[in-house]
């Protein structure tokens, strides 16, 4: 099942760019992975269906409201470099998300596309 | 008398090496001087009382302070304050560094400055003697390298010799101190200013025993000598890390403030009493005098707290003398104010104050009667008492009254304190002094030490370093021929007669201490930085731009005024209405008038609506000597804009600009294009200046060239700021075609609305990270600006971003937040975002709980309302109450 990323932003407004670029990144790597953007407000009903939460570097307040909830819930979170941010390097900020998806994995563990006949 | 003070400084160390009077032959010896004349100084030492003659054969001669050679089974170091408290592990290692078998460990002292090092080294020397470890005879040689620091080569060759011919001015071969300690110890102070060559011959000393002299490739040296060395910097950061491996033994002395009241309560007692003794009377001190002294913020740690004592003690001294009065008692009239700023910190002390003090009464007295043991004082200070006794009797002589004796010898007093008085801190003198050489460091602490004297004012930091940086480049180029000219010199004298007076003063000490001649141009220079503010000497005239509105109408120009002069809080702007029926000959006339009255030397600036008043500025410019701009169709926020740049001082066209700009806003739509490509190709640059744009600039700019031109696309440019105007006009100059970054700038510049970095921060470093963090940024919002060109289809990126970041500085300072770089590229992008949709005219998101959220943050939400209007208008947007929520938000979470 492909994964989802969300990214969280005040009004969904600032990261949609960023969204549709790591989007178009994942795509060309062959992941399966699906990248949408919520507003502060809308967030909390994606909950059940993420693996991972991103926030923007200008809402990170969120992130001590949004930690307690998401940690019983096993999804982790990552506030979003603003470097990366600011540059809309959707590569980059991919590279994290996967880089943080694994850490969650048993050693050893490949997410290898099976080869569906 | 330099002279005498090098024999006499001979005497001590041979003494201390023989453990006995020195003869004439050996200082002659030692010092390579005839026996005859080194006969003829120790005479006259004798029969001024520095030093002892016994009689004999030869006749030997000594210096009192040392006939009280510590026994032999005394432990000197318990002599020291705090030997059984805050030295008491410095005070263990440092004697196990000098027993150690089979010869000791080198040891290297680390502390701030004034924290003792020197003292402590010293002291760990007599301990070797004291414990027969080294020979009463054996040597003490110190050396501080900060005293060759503009020169590393001699440096080296100073410790370690030179053969002949090893460099260019080595004509003949020497010996070095390393050598003559042989047998002793050699004190290396300031060692962080030893290059790595150095470091390294050292090493090689450490390892193998021996070393070479410099440009002796064959030679082997060999010594026992114990190396002492002592740094105030981080030794990790400023020595070989090779070097530090090979230091067996790190001894830190602790600064004053980590040594607690009891032990500073002993300090001072200390130090009083030495000054009793050497006074011959006992000392009262006042007891808030006391408390300050306990109690005030002290950089320099003891060197600065015993500085200080001495200071008091000498006018408390004076005064005893001038007015005959029954007993020394010191006040807090004798102290520096930077010491009676002690008595503010009682609260805090309270406690710990009452436990001091139960004892003490209202006056506390000292008195002292033994020698110390601690390091001798040298003899011009031990005297001093004497000199000032001297000059009293002198002064008194020629009929001075008592206020002129006072005034001329507290002159004299605070000048043979010159190390730690006044502002100069601790590193602003560390700091320059490896730019600027030690000479010009000392004379700026000079001039800036008399100045303060003569014309009461204060100097900081930044002028001290400013000076610094100047001095050492004109001196040099006054030494090289080059002309030093000041174009604004006899303005500069009328302005400032007094600082001009004192520039007169100094220019005479630097003559005589750099053999150079000083030219008066240079002397507006010195005027300049003695002057409190240099660019502002007529601030409260300082002329401005005449606003006048001339409308159709009987009462449209005055109505506008009014609104426009009530908004900025004052009454500048002027009005004339213009009936319909008027004639315009009869316009004109009065109009000229108007000008005329308001026309205060840098022009007029008339704002008209049509018809043939848009031809009375070229008119008026042929009729009277007066500049005059016209802006036609008028209106409101021009009027605004134009009174109130006007009262802050710009000059005519900046204001004239202003209003074009506003013109412009308002009739265009999209039109932005041509203006945007010339911005995008916008270069950083960083302004560094001076007064002439010759000196202290020139060395910024290559520093900060070294610094950062190889990793950022950056130019930097030097300028001069002799006059504000000039200065501003050529910043705007440069804003229009560049990006700049900072202004790097030895004196406080004029200038609101652009980042500001010291000169002293730079040398310091703190400056050097803070323009790289800035110019990382700026890489940043560039690249960001470039991301989103594509993919903002509605409004220029870059545009939208600088408006977007005008806007965040804007609400910082409204509602006084600080926002840190990370959210403000993350509320950056929020709002280019946002005005592109509303452009677009897509739906924002709603902000949920606006009701509630509109309550609790009124204030805020208004002043982001009011601050977004600029940039509603720009774009022709409504940015509604929900956005301006979460744009709140943002800020405020923060």
């Amino acid at each position: 099942m492909a994964k989802k990323v969300m990214l969280v932003c005040s009004a969904g407004m600032s990261t949609s760019l960023l969204v549709k670029k790591m989007q178009t990144a994942a795509i060309e790597r062959g992941l399966e992975i699906d990248v949408f953007s919520a507003s502060q407000a809308e967030a909390k009903e994606y909950f059940d269906e993420i693996s991972i939460l991103l926030l923007g570097p200008q809402v990170r307040y969120l992130e001590g409201e949004l930690k307690k909830v998401l940690d019983s819930m096993g999804i982790p979170m990552l506030i979003i470099d603003s470097r990366d941010y600011g540059t809309i390097n959707g590569e980059k900020v991919l590279d994290e998300v996967l880089a943080e998806l694994k850490k969650g994995e048993p050693p050893g563990f490949h997410e290898e596309k099976e080869d569906k006949p | 008398m330099k002279k005498l003070k090098e024999i006499y400084r001979e005497v001590v160390s041979l003494q201390r090496q023989k453990g006995r009077g020195v003869s004439a032959q050996e200082i002659s010896n030692a010092l390579n001087i005839n026996r005859a004349n080194a006969s003829r100084y120790l005479n006259r030492l004798s029969d001024k009382g520095w030093i002892k003659k016994i009689q004999g054969r030869p006749v030997l001669f000594c210096s009192e302070d040392l006939q009280e050679f510590p026994k032999k089974d005394e432990d000197i170091f318990s002599f020291i304050v705090g030997s059984d408290f805050s030295l008491k592990v410095p005070v263990q290692q440092a004697k196990a560094a000098v027993l150690y078998p089979p010869s000791g460990l080198h040891t290297l002292i680390l502390g701030e400055t004034g924290t003792g090092k020197s003292m402590f080294a010293e002291l760990m020397y007599k301990f070797a003697v004291t414990s027969d470890v080294l020979e009463k005879s054996a040597p003490f040689i110190r050396f501080n390298c900060s005293d060759y620091a503009d020169n590393p080569q001699l440096l080296v060759a100073q410790i370690f010799g030179v053969k002949k011919g090893a460099f260019t001015g080595a004509d003949k071969s020497r010996q070095g101190l390393l050598k003559k300690a042989d047998g002793g110890v050699l004190f290396i102070d300031e060692i962080h200013r030893l290059p790595p060559q150095g470091q390294e011959m050292l090493f090689l000393y450490f390892d193998k025993g021996y070393f070479r002299p410099l440009g002796d490739t064959e030679g082997e040296e060999k010594v026992e000598v114990r190396i002492f060395a002592a740094t105030t910097e981080n030794p990790y950061s400023s020595l070989l890390k090779t070097f530090m491996r090979r230091i067996p033994m790190v001894i830190t002395l602790p600064p004053l403030g980590e040594r607690g009241l009891e032990e500073r309560y002993n300090l001072i007692e200390l130090f009083i009493k030495e000054e009793s003794q050497r006074i011959g009377k006992d000392i009262f001190i006042d007891k808030n005098a006391f408390i300050s002294f306990l109690l005030y913020d002290c950089p320099n740690n003891i060197g600065q707290l015993k500085n200080d004592i001495q200071l008091a003690c000498a006018k408390a001294f004076l005064k005893y003398k001038s007015q005959n009065k029954d007993f020394i008692l010191i006040t807090g009239k004798d102290i520096p104010q930077h010491v009676k700023a002690g008595l503010m910190m009682i609260s805090e002390y309270r406690e710990t104050l009452e436990q001091l003090l139960q004892q003490v009464g209202e006056v506390l007295k000292f008195q002292e009667t033994y020698p110390s043991v601690l390091p001798a004082t040298p003899p011009e200070e031990k005297y001093f008492y004497d000199i000032i006794e001297q000059k009293l009797v002198e002064l008194k002589k020629e009929n001075k009254s008592e206020e002129e004796i006072n005034q001329i010898l507290q002159m004299d007093i605070e000048m043979n304190f010159q190390e730690y008085l006044g502002t100069v801190e601790r590193y602003g003198k560390e700091e320059i002094g490896k730019i600027v050489s030690h000479s010009v460091v000392d004379m700026v602490e000079k001039i800036l030490r008399i100045a303060r004297q003569r014309l009461g004012r204060e100097y900081d930091n930044k002028v001290f370093c400013g000076l610094s940086l100047h001095l050492q480049r004109s001196i040099e180029r006054i030494r090289n021929g080059e002309r030093i000219f000041h174009p604004r010199l006899n303005q500069i004298r009328v302005d400032n007669s007094q600082e001009f007076l004192v520039a007169l003063e100094v220019a005479k000490l630097i003559d005589e201490e750099f053999a150079v001649e000083i030219p008066l141009d240079e002397i507006g220079y010195l005027t300049m930085f003695l002057a409190s503010k240099p660019f502002e000497t007529k601030k409260e005239q300082q002329n401005k731009v005449g606003i006048l509105v001339i409308l159709h109408g009987d009462s449209t120009a005055s109505s506008m005024v009014r609104v426009a002069n009530a908004l900025v809080g004052v009454d500048h702007a002027a009005a004339l209405d213009m009936p319909l029926h008027m004639k315009p000959q009869a316009m004109y006339s009065t109009a000229r008038e108007k000008v005329q009255e308001l026309e205060q030397g840098k022009g007029v600036l008339m704002l008209v609506d049509m018809g043939s008043l848009l031809v009375f500025g070229d008119m008026m410019a042929e009729d009277i000597n007066c500049e005059v701009k016209t802006i036609d169709l008028v209106s409101t926020p021009m009027v605004i804009e134009a009174t109130r740049k006007a009262v802050l001082g710009e000059n005519l066209e900046e204001i004239y600009k202003a209003c074009k700009n506003i013109a412009n806003l308002a009739g265009k739509d999209k039109e932005t294009g041509v203006q945007l490509v010339e911005q995008i190709s916008k270069k950083n640059i960083i302004v560094t200046a001076c007064f002439t744009g010759q000196g202290a600039s020139l060395e910024l700019k290559k520093i900060l060239e070294e610094n950062l031109i190889s990793d950022y696309e950056l130019e930097i440019i030097a300028l001069e700021i002799l006059d504000r105007e000039d200065f501003l006009a050529e910043l705007q100059k440069l804003q229009k075609k560049h990006r700049i970054i900072a202004v790097v700038g030895t004196v406080d510049i004029p200038t609101a609305d652009l980042p500001k970095v010291s000169a002293l921060d730079v040398m310091e470093g703190k400056g050097i990270a803070a323009l790289k963090k800035q110019l990382e940024n700026e890489e940043m919002y560039n690249n960001m600006v470039k991301s989103l060109r594509e993919h903002l289809t509605e409004i220029d990126s870059e545009r939208a971003v600088a408006n977007s970041r005008n806007f965040i500085q804007l609400m910082e300072e409204k509602l006084n937040l600080v926002i840190s770089g990370d959210v403000k590229v993350g509320i950056t992008l929020h709002i280019c975002f946002l005005l592109d949709r509303l452009r677009k005219g897509k739906m924002i998101a709603p902000f949920a709980g606006i009701e509630e959220f509109r309550q609790n943050y009124l204030t805020e939400m208004e002043e982001i309302a009011a601050g977004l209007k600029d940039i509603e208008a720009e774009y022709q947007v409504k940015i509604g109450e929900d956005e301006r929520a979460h744009l709140c938000r943002l800020f405020l979470q923060e």
